[in-house]
């Protein structure tokens, strides 16, 4: 069943980069290797015969079960980064994320307090960085992941520029 | 002394410990249109020591202790080696008594604050020291809090907050009460963008009269503690026990209880303590909370600082017709563990439908709807489309079989209304001119139903505003209105002085009577879409 969109009709979204799979793909290599590695100890030191316990099926099961787990993730990582759109519309900035659990997110350009950009060490390998925006709420949790770096700046000008233009109070 | 050269000076505002005035009436005439600077003023000289009472109190008990149990064991009050000790031990309490109170008359002489044109100043710290300065027009609201030492001096402590989910922007604890309220009103004229009188800027700015709009008797509040979640805990864990103890014929169950018993007392306690004695009244500068027992607070909230709020309203409350109103208030920030700003973001602790009806009218002057009484009374206990509300699409009873003809919005000109909850009804209304950002959401099972989520950020706070469960389009079709709503109110929203907000009209001029209300409200704004 292909999946419809929650977005408004009539948008046209702004990808970010595809190279922020890259970014994606070493987040995932460094938080679910680690755990299929650290899980899969016991299976080792159960064989080799210095643990009597966990049973050699538990030993096999957690670190089995992780690893598909981790490679469902791997799977989904492009789509999720293809899923990551934003539109600048006249009034607000449209965020867009997810497949399974989608969101649409409308920041008003009067309503940010700041913005920031975030640059990690793969990013900037990269060239890319990360904007965020902040508003008066702490729920407005808008992110742009992996923006090339020249586009993060124009961004950020253009969403300063208007944000003073229609800056309203709290 | 005085860091500035104050070109005015507001009497009235002053402390036993005041400067020389430097004030001149024949000093040149500030500009047109700006308050005069005040001078600098220094707290009361008694409130380190009600503030650091519990420090002079740890000293005491300290050297105290050692005596007290003597007593109750019946020993000599002076033991045989404290004679070679008593020298050391008078001169180490002597030392730090010294320089407690050397720190808290040094603290005193380094605090002093300003009220100067559209800002707050406060110099504090003396060995790190601190200046501050906090804009008037930013002010969301301002509390003077009495605890019990300080009332029994006839202080009051000043909070004065701006949009700053943390701690309160200005802090001046104590004043004495006539000078809290004196300043406090001096603060809020100013705020309000009222312009001292050029022929005589030595009148201090007169309180704003205020009109009493209701009060919660002792008894109701008694009630509703009473018949709280809580309460219905304790019963069932008393039961219980009693029944566990009989089972295993096992006495000595009880004793564990005592713990569980006496957090209960304290936290019932506390709930009565704040919440007794509570009155509401308005007035030019925004509604007025009061109250507590021990402990008095008085709450101030300008117009137009309410984020967002909350009526909710629990089965047990439905016997008599009980709710509670919770606001989120950008200063006061999400509700901490200490309780406190627990009450302090409590509009209403309980009340009934007619008060209800009042404070909502307090926070929304202009409810932008021909019959405000019939949309908030279908939001607090209405079903399906009483009130022009839109509710969960039959297609979603599955996932909410006893809400989903609750579950629903009504969008008036001025603000949302979001219902939920069957058992616990709840409704949450947010004023466009507030909504900061918002986003839909929707979950692999929702769109199996074609159902989505539309949550509202607003400020920290109590309130959460979240409408789930609404059907797809009617969700996507609010997205889009809403975020035109929201828009034309900020247009709308001209200053944060609320004497100098012109009201202009409105800017979609339906032309009213020309529909039909549910429909008007819903479909208003759609045409200004883009």
């Amino acid at each position: 069943m292909p999946t419809e969109a929650i977005d408004p009709a009539g948008i046209t979204w702004q990808r970010v980069s595809p190279k922020y799979v890259t970014v994606r793909l070493v987040e995932w290599a460094i938080g679910n290797l680690l755990a299929v590695v650290v899980l899969s100890l016991p299976l080792v030191f159960v064989s080799l015969g210095w643990w009597r316990w966990p049973p050699l099926w538990l030993a096999v099961t957690v670190p089995a079960v992780t690893l598909v787990l981790a490679v469902w993730r791997l799977v989904l990582i492009p789509r999720q980064v293809r899923a990551i759109g934003y539109a600048e519309r006249d009034d607000d900035l449209l965020i867009r994320g997810g497949i399974f659990f989608q969101r649409t997110m409308a920041v008003p350009y009067g309503r940010m307090q700041y913005v920031d950009i975030g640059v990690g060490p793969v990013e900037r390998g990269l060239g890319l960085c990360t904007l965020k925006l902040h508003t008066a709420s702490p729920g407005t949790n808008a992110t742009i992941p992996g923006l090339p770096a020249e586009e993060g700046a124009r961004l950020r000008e253009q969403l300063a520029a208007r944000g003073e233009a229609r800056l309203a109070g709290l | 002394m005085t860091a500035d050269l104050p070109e005015r000076s507001v009497p009235d505002i002053s402390t036993p410990a005041m400067d020389e005035s430097t004030a001149a009436p024949g000093a040149p005439a500030p500009e047109p249109g700006s308050a005069p600077d005040g001078e600098w003023l220094r707290v009361h000289p008694a409130s380190p020591f009600v503030r650091g009472w519990v420090a002079l109190a740890a000293i005491g008990f300290f050297f105290g202790r050692d005596i007290v149990e003597r007593l109750l064991q019946g020993r000599p009050l002076i033991a045989e080696d404290f004679a070679g000790r008593a020298p050391w031990l008078v001169a180490g309490g002597g030392i730090m008594l010294v320089l407690a109170v050397l720190g808290f008359i040094l603290t005193w002489y380094f605090t002093k604050y300003q009220v100067s044109e559209g800002y707050v100043r406060v110099n504090s710290g003396f060995l790190f020291r601190q200046q501050r300065q906090a804009r008037l027009d930013r002010v969301q609201a301002i509390d003077i809090v009495q605890p019990l030492l300080a009332r029994i001096f006839g202080l009051a402590e000043l909070k004065f907050e701006v949009a700053d989910a943390g701690e309160s922007a200005v802090k001046l604890a104590y004043l004495r009460m006539d000078d809290a309220r004196q300043l406090r009103a001096t603060i809020l004229a100013r705020a309000a963008g009222v312009v001292p009188d050029p022929a005589r800027p030595l009148e201090a700015a007169p309180e704003a009269p205020e009109f009493p709009v209701l009060s919660v008797p002792p008894s109701r509040l008694v009630g509703s503690l009473l018949l709280s979640e809580q309460s219905v805990g304790v019963v069932l864990g008393g039961v219980a026990s009693v029944i566990l103890s009989a089972v295993t014929d096992n006495r000595s169950f009880y004793f564990y209880l005592i713990p569980a018993a006496l957090g209960l007392a304290a936290s019932y306690w506390g709930s009565f303590n704040k919440g007794y004695n509570f009155t509401a009244a308005i007035s030019p500068d925004g509604i007025r909370l009061r109250y507590g027992l021990l402990d008095t607070q008085a709450q101030t909230l300008p117009p137009g600082r309410i984020q967002a709020l909350k009526v909710v309203q629990s089965p047990l409350w439905r016997i008599f017709g009980w709710y509670r109103m919770q606001v989120n208030v950008a200063g006061y920030g999400a509700a901490g563990s200490n309780g406190e700003s627990a009450s302090r973001t409590t509009l209403l602790p309980v009340g009934k439908l007619p008060e209800v009806m009042s404070m909502l009218a307090l926070v929304l002057p202009d409810p932008g709807t021909p019959e405000p009484g019939r949309i908030f009374a279908a939001g607090l206990g209405g079903l399906d489309s009483d009130g022009g509300f839109v509710t969960t699409p039959r297609r979603g009873r599955f996932l909410a079989p006893f809400a989903w003809r609750r579950n629903g919005f009504a969008a008036t000109e001025t603000a949302l209304l979001i219902r939920s909850g069957r058992w616990w009804r709840e409704l949450v209304m947010v004023p466009h001119q507030r909504t900061q950002s918002m986003a839909l959401h929707q979950g692999p099972i929702a769109r199996r139903f074609r159902l989505a989520d539309l949550v509202l950020h607003t400020t920290a706070g109590p309130v959460s505003p979240r409408l789930t469960q609404a059907g797809l389009d009617e969700a996507r079709t609010l997205f889009d209105e809403q975020s035109a709503r929201a828009r034309l109110a900020r247009n709308r929203q001209t200053s944060e002085q609320w004497l100098a907000q012109v009201a202009p009209a409105p800017m979609t001029a339906p032309v009213p009577g020309e529909r039909s209300g549910s429909e008007t409200i819903n479909q208003q704004e759609s045409t200004n879409r883009g």
